[in-house]
């Protein structure tokens, strides 16, 4: 979709979500991410959207970045925003131990639940190191959770913008490396990421078609 | 000197049962063209009221039986009332003038303004007959009224251009009058009030209208004093039994709801920054903690700290004074904040409980709300509806935060008063309402959606350019969804299909 004419002004589209507990500060992550800006922000309702372009090595990137809402009540709205991901992001605040924990008992079983793509690359991200004398979650935690877990792992702070760009870059680096999502996300396929089909997520097979 | 004010009395009383006749009339019926021929002016007059006007009113609030205020005298104050449907009020205007014979008027004014009134009838009958010849499309039908509706604007517009020097000031304490007459009447008529209210409350009546349009304050003007007290007591009792608690008396549910309530306050309307003082912040905490242990089927949700806010403004706004940037809370007695909270409490219960499955488990009411919504705006305008479903975009990637913040976060602040004077007057039928304005409200930009793609859609429908509205706008979308309302409610198929 999108603009219907000319050569698109991307080689790759990605889709990208971002999870964690309420108050972890994915909103600001993707705000300090996109516009370089720190704010006050509401709590999301729902999903917000943000797009962010990028370029890495020759690569002219497009990240579609999802933002959803962290509360319980919202997660069957937020469920189906998982389908197509090629890249997702779990948030906590390294101030708030429940945040983490959390991980494990909640965001952890949601992507199981919920991403239909087997190779989507999962990113761990601490927030808030900003707060240092109030930290509640060592470093050393992120990394055995992210070694069991199997994904990517920073410490970041949205409010000094101290690795935001990382975040972002590392998860990025890593989808172009895995054959099957840049196949996805390529110029042809990126269709499959903006049509929202919740009706379907249990077909979930459709989506590898376009990586063997 | 004693008799003076006696006759005095009765000329009042006279003139009040005169004019609450006048009223009484207008009330009944013509209930279309007030609130569709709304060609209102932006007011010059900024929002808050002046500080004599509110300090006398104050007085007249501590004796309520007093009808010390007579109607046309009132016309010496100043205030302003950005805040009401000018054509309704334009004829009320005219009703009473002619009525009110001790004041200087101008019969010219007066004849223009009545032609004026049965172009405003012509009206409601060519919106019948609309209604009931009703074979044609949905769409070719709202093209028709708005045609109808715009050929009436213009003869309306020559008549505001008349009565230049009747300013909209002098229709706002007309409007206020009227308010005073009913809400000094001993079992006030709450349709009545309904009626009045929909077109906007002048801001120092709202702290009394909204309690009454909720039916937290009872009609009956002999027992609403001792029903507010006993009500605000019980919500103190409430604080006392449910958030005045060490942890250790808490399930883990309720410390992790009262966590989660903790940490979503101070970030409240972070743009306005009376409520970034602690102390609001905390009154803010009380009220939701205590009405979501009190709400269990659905407990806190985010969302519901947004529609607070109003509330704790309009019931602050009875104590502080000036703009509300510049209110302190400390300003307050223990014993006033308490009221104060037990009133928002009280009001945000009311509200939600005619929209008790829009918080529950998986919010069944916003998702029925939002699918009707993607109905409705397919009948009015198919153009855009189709260019939204072309383009993969679902209404609740958008209109659900509508629907559970009640549009707060799309309008500015300052604005969310004269809409709630709206939400509160429909009462009951407030939900089924909300998917008119919201229709209304998303076609406001029906020309510049068809041309975005999906992907700047989302982006423009997240961060709608509402920033400089003024109440102009607010009230265009109010009363396109009037008249949607008029128009399809009455429509057995209008859903259907």
């Amino acid at each position: 979709m999108g603009s219907s004419s000319g050569q698109p002004e991307f080689d790759y589209l990605f889709k990208v979500l971002l999870i964690g507990d309420s108050g972890v500060g994915k909103s600001s992550l993707l705000l300090s991410f996109t516009s370089n800006t720190f704010d006050d922000l509401s709590p999301t309702i729902g999903v917000d959207f943000k797009v962010k372009y990028l370029t890495i090595g020759e690569k002219k990137l497009k990240l579609a970045i999802w933002d959803t809402a962290g509360q319980e009540r919202f997660r069957t709205l937020t469920s189906s925003y998982y389908r197509g991901a090629q890249g997702i992001i779990m948030v906590y605040d390294v101030t708030r131990r429940e945040t983490f924990t959390n991980l494990s008992d909640i965001w952890a079983k949601e992507i199981d639940l919920y991403s239909t793509n087997q190779d989507c690359i999962k990113m761990l991200v601490g927030n808030k190191v900003d707060k240092e004398s109030e930290r509640a979650v060592s470093k050393k935690e992120g990394i055995d959770f992210a070694r069991v877990y199997g994904c990517l792992f920073l410490e970041c702070s949205a409010k000094t913008r101290v690795n935001v760009e990382q975040c972002f870059e590392e998860l990025v680096l890593k989808i172009l490396e895995t054959p099957s999502l840049t196949a996805e996300g390529s110029s042809g396929g990126k269709k499959n990421i903006f049509k929202q089909n919740p009706a379907h997520t249990s077909n979930a097979s459709s989506s590898y078609c376009c990586s063997s | 000197m004693e008799r003076r004010e006696e006759e005095q009395q009765k000329r009042d009383d006279s003139r009040f049962n005169q004019t609450l006749k006048n009223v009484q009339g207008f009330l009944k019926g013509r209930s279309i063209p007030g609130k569709v021929l709304l060609t209102r002016r932006p007011d010059p007059t900024p929002e808050p009221i002046s500080p004599t006007y509110h300090r006398s009113l104050s007085e007249n609030d501590a004796g309520r039986n007093e009808r010390s205020e007579n109607p046309v005298e009132v016309n010496d104050f100043e205030f302003s009332s950005s805040s009401c449907g000018e054509g309704k009020l334009r004829e009320l205007y005219w009703q009473v003038e002619d009525h009110n014979s001790s004041k200087k008027q101008d019969n010219t004014y007066a004849g223009k303004l009545r032609s004026n009134s049965s172009s405003g009838e012509q009206l409601a009958k060519q919106v019948q007959n609309l209604k009931i010849g009703g074979r044609s499309s949905d769409y070719a039908r709202v093209m028709k009224f708005n045609k109808v509706l715009s050929e009436t604007t213009v003869i309306l517009d020559h008549a505001t251009s008349v009565q230049a020097t009747y300013s909209s000031m002098k229709a706002s304490v007309l409007l206020s009058s009227l308010f005073w007459l009913i809400l000094f009447q001993p079992s006030l008529p709450v349709e009545k009030l309904r009626e009045l209210a929909w077109s906007g409350v002048p801001h120092y009546m709202r702290p009394d209208v909204w309690r009454l349009l909720l039916g937290y304050a009872p009609p009956n003007s002999d027992r609403r004093e001792a029903v507010l007290r006993r009500k605000r007591l019980e919500y103190l009792e409430s604080v006392g039994q449910f958030y005045d608690l060490p942890d250790s008396e808490r399930s883990d549910d309720e410390i992790n709801m009262l966590r989660q309530i903790a940490v979503d306050c101070p970030r409240t309307v972070p743009d306005v920054s009376f409520f970034q003082q602690a102390q609001v912040q905390k009154s803010l905490e009380r009220i939701l903690y205590t009405w979501a242990i009190r709400h269990p089927a659905s407990g806190y949700v985010q969302g519901i700290n947004d529609l607070v806010t109003p509330f704790l403004v309009i019931f602050l706004s009875e104590y502080l004074e000036g703009d509300v940037d510049s209110w302190s809370m400390s300003d307050l007695s223990a014993a006033k904040v308490s009221d104060v909270e037990a009133d928002c409490y009280w009001c945000l219960t009311k509200l939600l409980d005619g929209m008790q499955d829009h918080y529950t488990f998986a919010q069944p009411g916003i998702q029925r709300l939002v699918f009707k919504l993607k109905e409705l705006v397919r009948r009015i305008d198919e153009p855009v509806a189709r260019h939204m479903e072309e383009q993969g975009l679902e209404f609740l990637q958008f209109a659900f935060r509508w629907y559970n913040c009640l549009l707060i976060r799309e309008i500015p602040f300052s604005l969310i008063n004269r809409l709630w004077d709206t939400y509160l007057a429909e009462g009951d039928a407030l939900p089924d309402f909300l998917v008119y304005i919201y229709a209304s409200f998303l076609l406001t930009w029906s020309d510049e959606l068809k041309k975005l793609d999906f992907q700047e859609m989302v982006m423009f429908l997240q961060h709608l350019p509402t920033q400089t509205w003024t109440d102009q706008e607010l009230e265009m979308v109010l009363s396109r969804a009037y008249m949607w309302h008029s128009m399809f409610n009455n429509s057995p198929n209008h859903l259907a299909s």
